[in-house]
């Protein structure tokens, strides 16, 4: 019973690092750039999205404002500034999304307090569910199929829809794409705002599961960095695999040995990257 | 370089500003003395930073977990287990080293944006586990209380007697690095830097030399950081937090990374710049947050490297007028 919960756990935190490291992973895939407001993405998505629920008291909308919000915010930063330094090469691009994500944490601490905050859930998914005789929060149950649904729809749109033959096509050989004629600024823009909402909506989605806090955006950027790194850099499956694993790491860690929770997420990145520095579906370069 | 340090103007500045920085204490007040002994402290750790980005054009976000470990140490068994200086400080730097060697070795692996995102999430779990740990580290107290040692008779716990204490332990630390950076050493990794393939392909032991010059950086981090808690006297988790970090890479760029010059000018403006912010705002890391996107969009080469350009694009103006001053441009 116990192992269950603790298996349960560990898929709902999995859960929530893949909404996190899908949409890293991707726009990294992509562009070569790894967005490090990432982290403060997911925060500021989640105190919109609270001050969407404040307002209109709908759990749906606070989700859709929240995602909506940072997409919009993530296209207006990648036209205006990330564009602009593109020339500069991938760390000048990295450092940019640093300096981003100091101002986001110091307005939203301004704003928001130093308090935790967090999300009331919707109600019909405040009850617990019983399932094969094992009684867990429904919402938590929600988030694990919310999650699953967003990966098919990436999976979908990866493989199904032009949109993903383009990108596909631009990560294997940027200048062929371009030359037959995909419009690879374009291609940049629509992924870093995928990328942006999804981390709105993650922020969104643990927000209501978790809590909204100061600090909260370095501890979820470097788990979602850690997730990416082991599952290799733009696989999508390989962050399916890492997610799940790194929940259950951190859910068995927080049980037995709490002190040490996060220091345990170190164990497979090291033994990962020591022996496939590419990470476990990443390709080698 | 070396007949155009031996200028009389440049020699009578070089010795005017020494003599400024020794007799500090007799002119100045305390706070400008402590504000020189936060930039002593914070200058080793900006060239630790700064010789990674410089000479090996790597972007570590790791660096203040050294910082904090040597800080760490120390406190535990100085401070707590009453160990005799120079044991503490001696195991602290041991321990960096061991750490950086480990984290070096993995680390080394990857290259440019991969390296970046792996150091920072190396940082922030050293930085979790020292806010996670009760037993040992107390979590988010920290050790409290550390006070440096009296060395050689000479009570350190003064303001005027530390100063001095970090000032010669700096411009030591800046002789070493500048000898470093000279070498042959320092050379191969410029060029590890430009083409690591190329490097590689001439037989230079690529990754055994990137992990030496992590321990070098690791070391200097870990001097800083003893320098650091003897001064405020407490290590916390925020002594290694990530905004400490993204911090003191600012201040590396902005006062230009591939100068030898620049994270020592980019954290005296850096901690005078706080001074006055400070008083103005509380918003101290959105201002600083600003600063940096400027800098990274309209000087990415920093102060340093913005002087250096003007005054190249002024000697290729005047040898366009006529070649007048066309001798005096010098090579980079």
């Amino acid at each position: 019973m116990r192992l269950a919960i603790l298996i349960l756990n560990g898929l709902t935190q999995g859960a929530l690092f893949f909404v996190l490291g899908s949409g890293l992973t991707l726009a990294f895939g992509l562009m070569q750039v790894v967005n490090l407001s990432h982290g403060a993405f997911y925060l500021l998505g989640g105190y919109l999205g609270l001050a969407a629920l404040r307002l209109t008291g709908s759990w749906a909308v606070a989700l859709a404002a929240g995602g909506l919000s940072i997409a919009l915010l993530g296209f207006l930063f990648e036209r205006t500034m990330l564009f602009r330094v593109r020339k500069g090469g991938d760390l000048s691009q990295t450092l940019l999304t640093i300096a981003l994500s100091m101002i986001i944490a110091d307005l939203a601490l301004a704003v928001w307090g130093g308090h935790p905050l967090s999300i009331r859930g919707p109600a019909a998914l405040s009850r617990p569910v019983t399932i094969l005789g094992i009684t867990y929060p429904g919402f938590r149950y929600a988030l694990m199929a919310i999650s699953a649904l967003i990966a098919l729809f990436l999976w979908f749109v990866l493989y199904r829809t032009r949109f993903g033959m383009a990108v596909r096509a631009s990560v294997d050989d940027r200048e062929t794409a371009s030359a037959l004629g995909v419009r690879i600024d374009a291609l940049y823009s629509l992924m870093f705002m995928l990328s942006a909402l999804l981390a709105g909506v993650a922020g969104v989605l643990g927000g209501t599961y978790l809590q909204l806090s100061p600090g909260e955006d370095t501890t979820i950027l470097t788990y979602s960095l850690v997730v990416i790194i082991v599952g290799g850099l733009g696989s999508l499956l390989g962050t399916v695999v890492s997610s799940v694993i790194l929940g259950q790491m951190l859910s068995f860690g927080l049980a037995f040995v709490p002190e040490m929770s996060m220091f345990l997420v170190f164990v497979p990145m090291a033994i990962v990257l020591a022996l496939r520095p590419e990470g476990l579906f990443g390709r080698r370069t | 370089v070396s007949r155009d340090l031996l200028r009389p103007a440049k020699v009578g500045a070089g010795v005017a500003l020494a003599l400024a920085l020794v007799l500090m204490p007799v002119y100045a007040d305390p706070y400008t003395l402590t504000t020189f002994i936060r930039t002593a402290y914070f200058g080793f750790l900006a060239l630790s930073v700064g010789v990674l980005l410089g000479q090996g054009g790597m972007i570590s976000l790791t660096q203040t977990a050294f910082f904090g470990l040597s800080g760490y140490v120390v406190g535990l068994l100085g401070t707590e287990r009453g160990l005799p200086f120079p044991v503490p400080e001696l195991l602290g730097m041991a321990a960096v080293l061991a750490l950086a060697l480990v984290f070096g070795l993995v680390a080394m692996r990857t290259l440019g944006t991969v390296f970046l995102m792996l150091t920072l999430a190396l940082g922030q779990i050293c930085w979790s586990f020292a806010r996670q740990n009760t037993s040992l580290l107390h979590g988010w107290a920290g050790i409290r209380g550390i006070q440096p040692p009296a060395l050689l008779g000479v009570d350190l716990t003064g303001n005027a007697n530390f100063y001095w204490l970090s000032l010669f332990l700096f411009g030591l630390g800046l002789v070493l690095l500048w000898r470093l950076v000279e070498s042959p050493f320092g050379l191969a990794l410029n060029g590890i830097r430009e083409s690591p393939r190329r490097m590689a392909a001439l037989g230079y032991p690529v990754y055994w030399m990137r992990v030496a010059i992590f321990l070098i950086a690791a070391g200097y981090a870990g001097v800083g950081g003893i320098l650091a808690c003897w001064s405020s006297g407490i290590v916390t988790p925020t002594t290694l937090q990530l905004s400490r970090t993204i911090w003191i890479l600012l201040v590396v760029i902005l006062g230009g990374a591939r100068h030898f010059w620049g994270p020592v000018l980019g954290t005296v403006i850096a901690l005078w710049l706080d001074v006055v912010i400070s008083q103005l705002t509380p918003r101290y890391s959105t201002v600083i947050g600003v600063v940096f996107l400027a800098v990274i969009l309209l000087a990415p080469n920093g102060i340093l490297g913005f002087i250096e350009e003007a005054r190249r694009a002024r000697a290729a103006r005047r040898a366009e007028m006529g070649g007048a001053g066309a001798g005096e441009r010098r090579a980079p």
